[in-house]
């Protein structure tokens, strides 16, 4: 008969720092190919890479974001993951995201590749007495407080309108490189660093041009008495704007700002 | 800037500065020190002191017996020269053809009239190692003529490690930072003496670098007889290229105009090093130190390691003779007679890497000359599985992609020439007794695509097998080993290609065309139906990869050897397999693609080579 564990008691951590996390999502993909040879009979399945974790959970800002957390960064090293009491070694971060609903608290989504082993059997519900010992968070992100600034948002339009929600994303790809004969990479680099904003007003001025419209904002998350937790700053351009209504709604625009971060090469 | 620097694409790569810290896969061009080299007798720079000179430069400085033994060998810088007159065994040979001479066992050469209270010596020699650990070897003598108690002496001791080769001035060592044996080295002594009394202090440099004061050394450095030679050391002895002495105590900028000049002119030194971690500051650091040799590297081995996706073409460079009727004899033109060329993959690199590596890659023909005539030597690299490490590869082409910022990917295409086929030990896919075992009855352990050699005083059961039972932990018994009656190895070609395979045939025949009107055809004699076959086999674990490509290998592109055509065919027929190519995907995932060409009429004599010679005493 199975075990069946319940999520309630289980602690996530992140580089030895708990995350209250609501879900966590841990899977492994193969991909493996048949081999079939001349005289019809399958030799075996053969592996095209190696197997690829993927993990992601939704926890509750109860602090600024951690610095392995920034995806945009530089940094490339991996993140040590702790969920059932079983490590997972080989956590690389590849985005975070998070939408800002009126009066709603504001729940960080995370996601990740991994490489290595991980011992999903020992998987298990941690002790009592842990879970009751741990402390409460003192902050929480809200988004009573919390806001995305509006002015000068466009450099041509001082001003748009009331914003009802927002969201914000920071994701990379994850290429993995491996030395022959290894199934572990030894290096999981990041490229194609991206940020995106998406908002909901009443109103974002003028249509965009051919080349987008320039948007610099900052989205600064508070809890819920004001305590400033972390900002998010965006400089990129906004390639999107949607008008849209429905019976008994408010007609509600929708623009979402892009940015393409980069880095200067340093000259070595 | 040296010539290496500025024959590069690469910018900001300097000489070796000690107080400069380095980071990991920085490049230096170590040219001992940053300053100028000074030849000996330069007076530009004003009075030296120079008192005398010896070296191998020109044929007018010796004085040869009929078996150009060196009875004088003169003195560039004054009258005083070093003789061996009277003991003819005792003395050294001198070749024109290098630059040293080789002062072996009771071989010296003497002279008096060298006495100097203060002094720099500045020698560069290469010694060899001495048959027993501990004994000292005797690299220069100077002593009073007239009491044999009152010498100077300059040895080496030690083994060739840190912490034991010693540099001994008289009975006092001192601890070497280089390595002292099987290696060039610049010893420098500068002399002094005390402001009262007739002591001598005397400093010890090796490479430039000091290691150390010797304070009231013997008073035999103050005399005036100089003996080189009679070590111990009856194998090599030791090269002695160049000795030469001023005058003095000379300050260190000068010593290091010296030094550089003989750093230049003796050691070898045409390529970069690479910093296999982040460097201290200090010339202790420096490569050609036993503690810099674990910070620097110009091996391409310690920096980088290659990737999936690497490949490997063979083929075989073949003289057909064809006798009609679709015979033929196939002769390998020489023993090089496989040209292997690899497409090697080097992925994820930081832009430091790439920096390194094209400069690898760039300075590759700098790498010193097999010989005098022959051309630059290659790149010792070791290839991915299952090829062997330490392969001899020339690197001819580079492509480099940055697919994003500090990404680099590298793809070198190079040639590997020279792997003989007379090694029975195999070319690219080695007889190792790690992954190929030699068979005996004792050994342990088989799963399908083992490859083993079997040793057999007869030439036709002598050579590779390959399993092909059922998984066993145990050893075999006699019935199953690779010759028994029940056999569960074979050495045919029994590897199946994949399920999507082509066969193109061409019929060998004569045309007669009749211009302007119709054409016949008439069959070329019998065998008029030869395949050729392109096979692929795709998707294969490395098990089975390593003992096709073993079999390959073996065949080295000319050897017959059976196999049986797929359905519909199923006929077994001779084949030779004068190309194929080898892809590393992933691990177990490997893609082999071959061309085997039939091969009709095969002798009986199956072609082997052997090298083991084995020699009988007839006494």
């Amino acid at each position: 008969m199975a075990n069946f564990i319940n999520y309630k008691n289980i602690d996530f951590q992140l580089n030895n720092q708990i995350f209250y996390a609501n879900r966590v999502s841990v899977s492994a993909q193969a991909s493996t190919e048949a081999v079939v040879l001349s005289d019809g009979s399958l030799l075996n399945y053969s592996p095209d890479g190696a197997v690829v974790g993927s993990l992601s959970c939704d926890f509750y800002l109860t602090g600024s974001v951690p610095s392995f957390l920034n995806i945009t960064g530089t940094s490339e090293s991996a993140v040590v993951g702790r969920f059932a009491e079983v490590n997972i070694t080989g956590l690389y971060p590849k985005s975070i995201s998070f939408s800002v609903d009126p009066f709603e608290p504001i729940l960080i989504s995370a996601e990740f590749d991994w490489y290595g082993s991980v011992n999903v059997e020992n998987f298990k519900e941690q002790l009592y007495s842990y879970g009751r010992n741990k402390a409460i968070p003192s902050y929480i992100a809200n988004a009573y407080k919390s806001y995305i600034s509006t002015d000068n948002i466009f450099a041509s339009e001082p001003q748009i309108g009331n914003v009802t929600n927002f969201s914000y994303m920071a994701s990379c790809d994850r290429p993995s490189f491996f030395y022959a004969d290894e199934k572990i990479p030894f290096r999981v680099a990041k490229m194609n660093k991206r940020c995106e904003v998406e908002i909901s007003s009443n109103s974002l001025g003028e249509l965009i041009d051919i080349q987008g419209k320039n948007a610099v904002t900052t989205i600064y998350l508070k809890d819920f008495y004001g305590t400033l937790l972390d900002s998010f700053p965006i400089s990129g351009v906004l390639n999107n704007q949607n008008y849209e209504i429905s019976e008994g709604q408010y007609m509600l625009s929708k623009a979402s700002i892009s940015q393409t971060v980069t880095e200067q090469k340093t000259l070595i | 800037m040296s010539y290496l620097i500025s024959g590069l694409n690469i910018k900001n790569i300097f000489e070796y500065n000690s107080a400069q810290t380095y980071q990991k896969y920085d490049i230096i061009d170590y040219q001992l020190n940053s300053g100028i080299s000074v030849y000996p007798d330069y007076t530009g720079l004003g009075v030296t002191g120079l008192s005398y000179w010896f070296n191998n430069d020109y044929i007018k400085d010796f004085e040869v017996d009929g078996d150009n033994n060196i009875s004088g060998w003169l003195n560039k810088q004054g009258d005083k020269n070093l003789t061996q007159i009277e003991n003819e065994p005792q003395r050294p040979y001198v070749d024109f053809d290098v630059n040293y001479i080789n002062f072996r066992g009771e071989k010296n050469l003497t002279g008096t009239g060298f006495a100097l209270d203060q002094k720099t010596i500045f020698l560069c020699l290469n010694s060899s190692k001495p048959a027993a650990d501990d004994v000292p070897q005797n690299i220069l003598q100077i002593s009073n003529p007239d009491d044999i108690n009152d010498f100077g002496y300059l040895r080496l001791s030690g083994q060739n490690f840190r912490g034991s080769s010693k540099i001994c001035i008289d009975d006092v060592k001192l601890n070497s930072v280089s390595p002292i044996y099987d290696a060039t080295n610049i010893l420098t002594l500068i002399q002094t003496t005390g402001s009262s009394g007739p002591y001598v202090d005397i400093e010890v440099r090796q490479n430039g670098y000091s290691i150390g004061n010797f304070y009231d050394v013997n008073s035999g450095w103050l005399s005036g007889f100089l003996k080189i030679g009679e070590n111990q050391n009856e194998s090599e002895g030791f090269r002695l290229h160049e000795l030469f002495c001023f005058s003095g105590a000379l300050n260190s900028t000068q010593i290091d105009y010296y030094e550089k000049y003989l750093f230049e002119k003796y050691f070898i030194n045409n390529n970069f090093y690479y910093a296999t971690q982040n460097v201290p500051a200090n010339n202790f650091y420096a490569p050609i130190t036993y503690t810099g040799k674990s910070y620097w590297t110009q091996d391409i081995n310690d920096l980088f390691r290659l990737s999936y996706g690497c490949s490997a073409n063979f083929s075989a460079k073949l003289s057909t003779l064809n006798f009609g009727d679709g015979y033929k004899s196939v002769l390998c033109r020489n023993i090089n007679s496989l040209n292997a060329s690899f497409d090697l993959k080097y992925e994820g690199l930081t832009d430091r890497q790439a920096k390194a590596l094209i400069t690898f890659f760039e300075n590759s023909p700098e790498t010193q000359a097999k010989s005098d005539y022959e051309g630059f030597k290659a790149v010792n690299l070791d290839l991915f599985s299952p090829f062997k490490t330490g392969a001899q590869v020339y690197f001819l082409d580079i492509d480099h992609a940055t697919p994003y910022n500090d990404i680099n990917n590298i793809y070198i295409k190079g040639e590997s020439l020279y792997e003989s086929v007379l090694d029975y030990k195999g070319m690219f896919v080695k007889l190792d007794e790690v992954n190929i075992r030699t068979y005996s009855n004792e050994l342990l352990g088989f799963e399908k695509n083992d490859v083993v050699y079997f040793e057999s005083p007869s030439f036709k059961s002598r050579g590779y097998y390959f399993y092909t039972g059922e998984p066993s932990s145990s050893n075999l018994s006699e019935e199953y080993s690779p010759t028994g009656a029940s056999s569960l190895f074979t050495k045919n070609f029994y590897f199946k290609p994949d399920i999507d395979y082509g066969v193109k045939s061409s019929l060998r025949l004569i045309t007669q065309d009749y211009k302007g009107s119709t054409k016949q055809f008439l069959k070329d004699g019998i065998n008029y139906n030869i395949l050729e076959l392109d096979l692929v086999f795709s998707k294969r674990t490395n098990k089975e990869a390593l003992a096709i490509l073993k079999f390959l290998d073996d065949k080295a592109g000319f050897k017959t050897f059976r196999y049986t055509l797929p359905n519909p065919y199923n006929k077994s027929i001779d084949v030779y397999c004068p190309e194929w190519n080898y892809t590393y995907n992933f691990y177990d995932n490997n893609d082999i693609s071959v061309k085997f060409i039939e091969y009709r009429g095969l002798a009986e004599i199956e072609t082997v080579f052997d090298t083991v010679v084995t020699f009988v005493d007839f006494t």
